[in-house]
């Protein structure tokens, strides 16, 4: 991604989900659930954007909030170009071509009353002016692409496998020719056995249509097989965010290193003593604590995470972090000091 | 129904301009009469029910019949029978009616003693189940003299012969219509079952069974210038409530009948001024049956008969009289009836001749005179406040049937009894089973697993003979008679049964009379039946309906064809 | 399916006969005397003798075999009869099932009934349909809004306010305070006998449904608004309801369309389910205002101890709910995709 000056297609800056928490018999509006809080990132043209986290920290509420599936609280996604955040749901299905998503659950995500032609050729109707006919065509040409035989457009989608469904899924996806779609854990629903092949058919799609994607997952092994560039999130927030190499041999984030040491992935330079477990539970993201989001797990904890919020920004060029540890020196020998010290005190 | 009324008077009204109306069949357009329980029926022996006997008082009549006073009118007759006039013979065994010529069937034939003869034949086949088949109780036959005499031959001395085609319960059908009918084959014949011909002011023209029944003005009506209305409607469903707010605040309906509901509720209603409440008092009472047998269960099959020996306290007439004397009759009929009942010390109250003034002094509750009784007699208070003698204690199982009137009146009887000294125990059992007859069932009115049981009786017309042979001494249920019987108090006084017989060798009315109230006393004074509440009927009608005469010893619809709509 | 519905069917006659069975035992059972709302002027003697006449002397198989062939045999050809005006063997006098208290056949009881259940009870089912599915999507849709709290109100006192409660302050109301003359002067009794042959009449008949109709219909619809919005509301948090949005489809086709499509299948197996209540009348609110229809016939033999009646209605009503669950059935399986039962 260093060479030429890649083209932004997505741009989020400061991008907020609350969701409002309603308690009592009158259903008075007690908290809200900071889903996502501030989250800004850039994914360029033609990419695959990781996003990886643990589970119920916002990934899919993030994926979501994007293309503005969500009315959202606060914040700017810019799409190819075009500011989206403000723009009232009836003004955004004019743009919904542009943008898709496929969902972790083919099963739920596919209308059980519609055949496969009526959930991928809908969009065509509501979008295009193709006949009939012509949609048809254009239906069985998408099923030819995601590889499904063109004779089961009849049927309905509990008629399939859940590989095929997603397929389905992915099929749907493509009809309008989007030119970003968000992957939300597309893999997840599915057999390890199928799981490779959905990836696979993935990355054949990019090529072929020249798809930017963001890919959701919780899988560290699967975002290292497909994604250009990583962020991870945590409660809301995402922690830290840099190219695929670079984030696996180096992580910055304490988060991240926590992450990777827990992959099962067979590392030499990693003794099992190297492990960093994690210890407590996330907190809640209804309330989450003062500071550092992280600051209450953070093996190398100081005094300034309990205080102020870690700026994210960028500390290498292309890799950002929001961490004290890289705001006070801004020096690399410092932070990586920190490291040693992080991992001898917190081994177990 | 509104716009009917108003569109067919509006025609009326117009074809007849410049004439009175009641002078003319028909000029009172239509007649809306609400009877909460729906007629299933208009054959009145295929169905005894008061609703179906009324429903079809209107089409089909009696050679004779009482009108509000309970005196008998000649009505298809010229005049009654009797020994003077030598409509009855002087061995009391036979009876002859002489039809008024002239009359017709609704269908346009002629009304004769054929028909009679029939009607009695259809009622008195072995396996018709006629219901009204104790009306023709001794009627060895039925005969045509001609065209329009009729014979009754009874199989015995018959004192008082007006049974067999007098009132609304034995009505004259046509044999024409009803000549397949007879005996089992009476079930099949549902068209003429429910559209009889008759010779009454309406005929049938449609009948929705449990529903509605729709009438026109008889053409072939002997008198031509009645009925004064065109058409009615006979409408069931619902309830007493209902029923009494369609005439009394909704002015749908013109005429509702037997609104036995709370009395202060009827009284609201009638404030709106639309209808009148209306009265009459027949001959049913509501009253205390004092069970003289013994209801121990220990007894086995031999629980409430004579077998079973005697009870333990009621058969001593000081208990008796003192039950009767602690009620407040006046404040049990004022709370339960209103203006449906009045206190009576009688079990036979009415019609008026046969009223005995004898027992008038229970009228005034007197508790302490009660407690002074007991006292006098030994029965002493314990140490639970309930009186006892030789270890009995003065301790009584009361039923009655299911019925919020039946079980206030019960509340109010118990608290009186406990100053007394007396513990009641109460007990109220669905009207279906206690009145049921259900053999299997221990708690019928008949079999009287009980120290005392409640409930009110009456007779039709206004003979009181085969009412006051309840009490004989064959009258007591027990099993050998599958408890089939009337004498619920298991009653027996050979004296008692030897009035009851000599009225039945009785025919002039004022002895009948003596007798009946001498039978009455004897009841009375034994304190075999403890009479509360003289219970009457209550209807309304609305206030632009004329010519409304209660009736309780007929059909309240006895005189319709006199009816006329106010101006 | 069509395999299906035969087998369900066939599967459905023994069933059917051992419910029939049933049902006369316990009616036989049941402490209850035909002659027992006669006047107590009736002798016992009489009575017996009524009893005798209804055949109750006959020992309980040979009653219930009678009323098999009556109701099984005789019946069904006496409609093929009147169809096509035929006279198969024995139609003079075939013995027809003969209600006790009217000496009259009970089909044609029934029959005669089905007009008006039909007109009020059917009607309110279909009105209370027609209010609840829109009252269910909006509350569903707008969850906890002031729309859907009224909702919720509203159909929590339809549900549990008793209708011989509200029948009686509409008939206070509209029948009793407001004058005769006036327009919304409604009639509190239902005439049967009405027959609509032209505009005026058939106005009439509008309104002499109309509060039975509105009572009716509030109570089904509190009930069925209920499931409705239970259902849209499992639909609404639905995934593909969100693919819906993501095709960039308008709000009214995900609505209509995605969500409410799917969330009407339970919803019309509950209706389909509703159905043979509607046979049976409602019998509070027919007493209420009079209507006099199918409920209010099962009642009067009830309490008439018209014991042919109640068995023969009684198992029309059987007939009905094994017929509506099987139709129900069914209707799941052509709705839903999913359902397959072959
Ligand atoms: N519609 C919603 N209303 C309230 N809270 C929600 C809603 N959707 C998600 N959340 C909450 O937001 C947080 C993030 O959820 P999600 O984005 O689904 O996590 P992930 O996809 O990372 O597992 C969770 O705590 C979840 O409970
Ligand atoms: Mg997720």
């Amino acid at each position: 991604m260093l060479d030429a000056t890649p083209r932004k297609l997505v741009e989020v800056r400061d991008l907020k989900m609350h969701f409002p928490i309603y308690a009592g018999i009158l259903r008075k509006r007690v908290g809200e659930v900071k889903a996502v809080d501030g989250v800004s990132f850039d994914i360029f043209a033609g990419e695959t954007l990781g996003l990886v986290g643990e589970s119920g920290c916002g990934k899919s509420t993030c994926g979501r909030a994007i293309l503005r599936l969500y009315d959202i609280t606060d914040g700017s996604v810019k799409i190819d170009g075009a500011e989206i955040g403000d723009t009232p749901q009836g003004g955004l299905r004019k743009m919904r071509p542009t943008m898709q998503m496929v969902f972790q659950d083919p099963q739920a995500s596919l209308n059980p009353r519609m055949t496969v032609e009526a959930i991928i050729g809908e969009p065509l109707m509501e979008h295009t002016d193709l006949s009939r006919d012509k949609r048809r065509d254009r239906v069985h040409e998408l099923m030819d692409a995601v590889g499904l035989n063109r004779t089961f457009s009849n049927r309905y989608p509990h008629e399939f496998s859940g590989g095929q469904r997603q397929r389905i899924g992915i099929a749907r996806a493509l009809a309008l020719n989007p030119k970003f779609i968000v992957c939300d854990e597309p893999i997840a629903a599915l057999d390890v056995s199928i799981q490779a092949q959905v990836v696979n058919l993935l990355e054949d799609l990019q090529e072929k249509f020249d798809l930017t994607y963001l890919f959701i997952s919780h899988d560290l092994s699967m975002v290292r097989h497909i994604a250009d560039r990583v962020a991870v999130m945590y409660l809301g927030k995402v922690v830290e965010l840099s190219p695929r190499e670079a984030l696996y041999a180096e992580p910055l984030h304490p988060y991240t290193k926590a992450l990777l040491s827990a992959v099962p992935e067979p590392d030499p330079d990693m003794t099992t003593e190297d492990r960093v477990i994690l210890q407590g539970d996330v907190p809640s993201p209804s309330n989450p604590p003062q500071g550092c989001n992280f600051c209450t797990r953070c093996p190398a904890v100081m005094d300034i995470c309990h205080r102020e919020d870690p700026e994210f920004r960028e500390v290498q060029p292309g890799r950002f972090v929001a961490c004290h540890h890289y705001n006070q020196t801004a020096g690399d020998t410092a932070a990586s000091e920190d490291n040693k010290s992080i991992q001898q005190g917190e081994t177990t | 129904m509104k716009l009917k009324t108003a569109l067919l008077g509006a025609a009326t009204a117009v074809a007849l301009s410049g004439v009175t109306a009641q002078a003319e069949r028909g000029a009172d357009g239509h007649l809306n009469i609400i009877y909460w329980q729906a007629a299933s029926i208009l054959n009145p022996f295929l169905s005894g029910g008061t609703k179906d006997t009324e429903a079809s008082s209107m089409v089909i009549e009696p050679l004779a019949r009482y009108d509000e006073q309970g005196n008998m009118l000649p009505w298809l007759v010229d005049e009654i029978p009797t020994v003077a006039n030598g409509g009855i013979s002087e061995d009391l065994t036979t009876i002859t009616w002489k039809l008024t010529p002239g009359i017709k069937w609704s269908d346009g034939s002629d009304f004769t003693a054929a028909d009679v003869v029939f009607t009695g034949e259809y009622c008195m086949h072995p396996e018709g189940g006629c219901q009204q088949e104790s009306k023709f109780a001794g009627v060895k036959n039925v005969e045509a003299l001609d065209d329009l005499t009729v014979k009754i031959t009874f199989d015995g001395p018959k004192p008082f012969p007006y049974a067999p085609f007098v009132g609304v319960e034995s009505p004259i059908i046509q044999a024409a219509q009803f000549a397949n009918c007879l005996g089992a084959d009476a079930p099949n014949c549902t068209e003429a079952n429910f559209g009889p011909h008759g010779t009454g002011p309406f005929r049938v023209t449609e009948f929705k069974a449990n529903d509605v029944i729709s009438y026109e003005a008889n053409p072939h009506y002997r008198d031509p210038a009645k009925p004064a209305f065109a058409t009615a409607t006979f409408k069931g469903g619902g309830d007493a409530a209902a029923a009494a707010r369609s005439v009394l605040e909704t002015g749908e309906f013109d005429y509702a009948w037997n609104l036995q509901i709370d009395p202060t509720i009827l009284t609201q209603m009638a404030g709106a001024g639309k209808g009148t409440v209306v009265s009459s008092f027949g001959t049913s009472v509501e009253r205390l049956m004092v069970n003289l047998s013994n209801p121990d269960a220990a007894l086995g099959d031999k629980r409430s008969t004579l077998e079973g020996g005697p009870h333990p306290f009621l058969t001593d007439p000081i208990v008796r009289t003192a039950l009767s004397k602690a009620i407040d009759r006046a404040l049990v009929s004022e709370v339960g009836y209103g203006a449906a009942g009045k206190p009576t010390c009688n079990v036979l109250p009415a019609p008026a001749i046969y009223a005995s003034t004898a027992n008038d002094a229970c009228l005034g509750q007197d508790i302490a005179g009660a407690n002074a009784m007991l006292e006098g007699a030994g029965w002493v208070k314990g140490a639970d406040g309930i009186r006892a003698k030789d270890g009995v204690r003065l301790s009584i199982l009361y039923q009655t049937s299911t019925n919020a009137v039946r079980q206030d009146t019960q509340a109010l009887l118990k608290q009186w009894w406990s100053e007394i000294g007396v513990e009641t125990e109460l007990k109220n059992v669905d009207a279906g089973v206690f009145f049921g007859g259900d053999q299997s069932s221990p708690d019928t009115y008949q079999k009287l697993f009980a120290d005392i049981e409640m409930y009110t009786n009456n007779f039709a017309g206004t003979d009181p003979e085969a009412y006051m042979g309840n009490w004989v001494c064959d009258e007591i249920p027990m099993p050998s008679n599958n408890w089939l019987g009337s004498n619920m108090p298991r009653y027996c006084d050979p004296a008692y049964d030897a009035l009851a017989a000599k009225m039945g060798q009785t025919s002039a009315l004022e002895e009948r009379a003596e007798l009946a109230k001498a039978m009455n006393d004897m009841l009375m004074q034994a304190g075999a039946m403890i009479p509360l509440v003289h219970r009457g009927d209550v209807s309304a009608h609305s206030n632009t309906l004329n010519g409304v005469k209660m009736n309780s010893w007929d059909s309240e619809l006895w005189n319709v064809a006199d009816w006329t709509r106010a101006d | 399916m069509l395999n299906y519905t035969i087998r369900r069917l066939m599967f459905t006659i023994p069933v059917l006969l051992f419910i029939s069975f049933i049902i006369f035992l316990l009616l036989d059972l049941a402490p209850n005397d035909p002659t027992g709302n006669l006047p107590m002027t009736i002798p016992p003697e009489v009575r017996e003798k009524i009893r005798e006449s209804l055949g109750l002397g006959q020992p309980i198989h040979v009653r219930y075999f009678k009323w098999c062939v009556q109701f099984f045999v005789n019946e069904p050809l006496n409609i093929i009869d009147q169809m096509f005006g035929t006279c198969t063997w024995g139609c003079e006098d075939r013995l027809r099932v003969q209600s006790w208290a009217t000496r009259s056949p009970v089909v044609d009881l029934i029959v005669e009934r089905m007009p008006q259940t039909l007109w009020v009870v059917g009607m309110s089912y279909v009105v209370g349909i027609l209010i609840a599915i829109p009252i269910g999507v909006i509350s569903a849709y707008r969850q906890y809004s002031w729309f859907d709290q009224a909702g919720t109100f509203v159909s929590m006192v339809g549900f549990s306010v008793p209708t011989f409660f509200t029948g009686v302050l509409m008939i206070v109301i509209f029948s009793v305070m407001i004058p005769t003359d006036s327009w919304f002067w409604f009639p509190s009794i239902y005439d049967t006998t009405h027959k609509v042959t032209d505009l005026a009449s058939f106005g009439f008949q509008i309104r002499q449904m109309a509060m039975p109709v509105f009572v009716l219909a509030l109570y089904n619809a509190a009930q069925i608004s209920r499931f409705m919005r239970a259902s849209m509301l499992d639909n609404l948090n639905q995934d593909y309801v969100r693919t819906a949005r993501a095709k960039g489809m308008r709000e009214r086709v995900v609505l209509l369309v995605h969500v409410l499509r799917n969330s009407l299948i339970p919803v019309v197996t509950v209706i389909a389910l509703g159905v043979p209540q509607v046979f049976g009348g409602a019998i509070i609110t027919e007493q209420v205002f009079k209507v006099n229809g199918l409920g209010q016939l099962l009642i009067i033999g009830i309490q008439g101890a018209d014991i042919p009646l109640v068995q023969t209605l009684t198992f029309i009503f059987a007939v009905l709910i094994v017929l509506f669950n099987l139709i129900a059935d069914i209707l799941y399986g052509i709705l839903d995709p999913r359902i397959r039962y072959d």
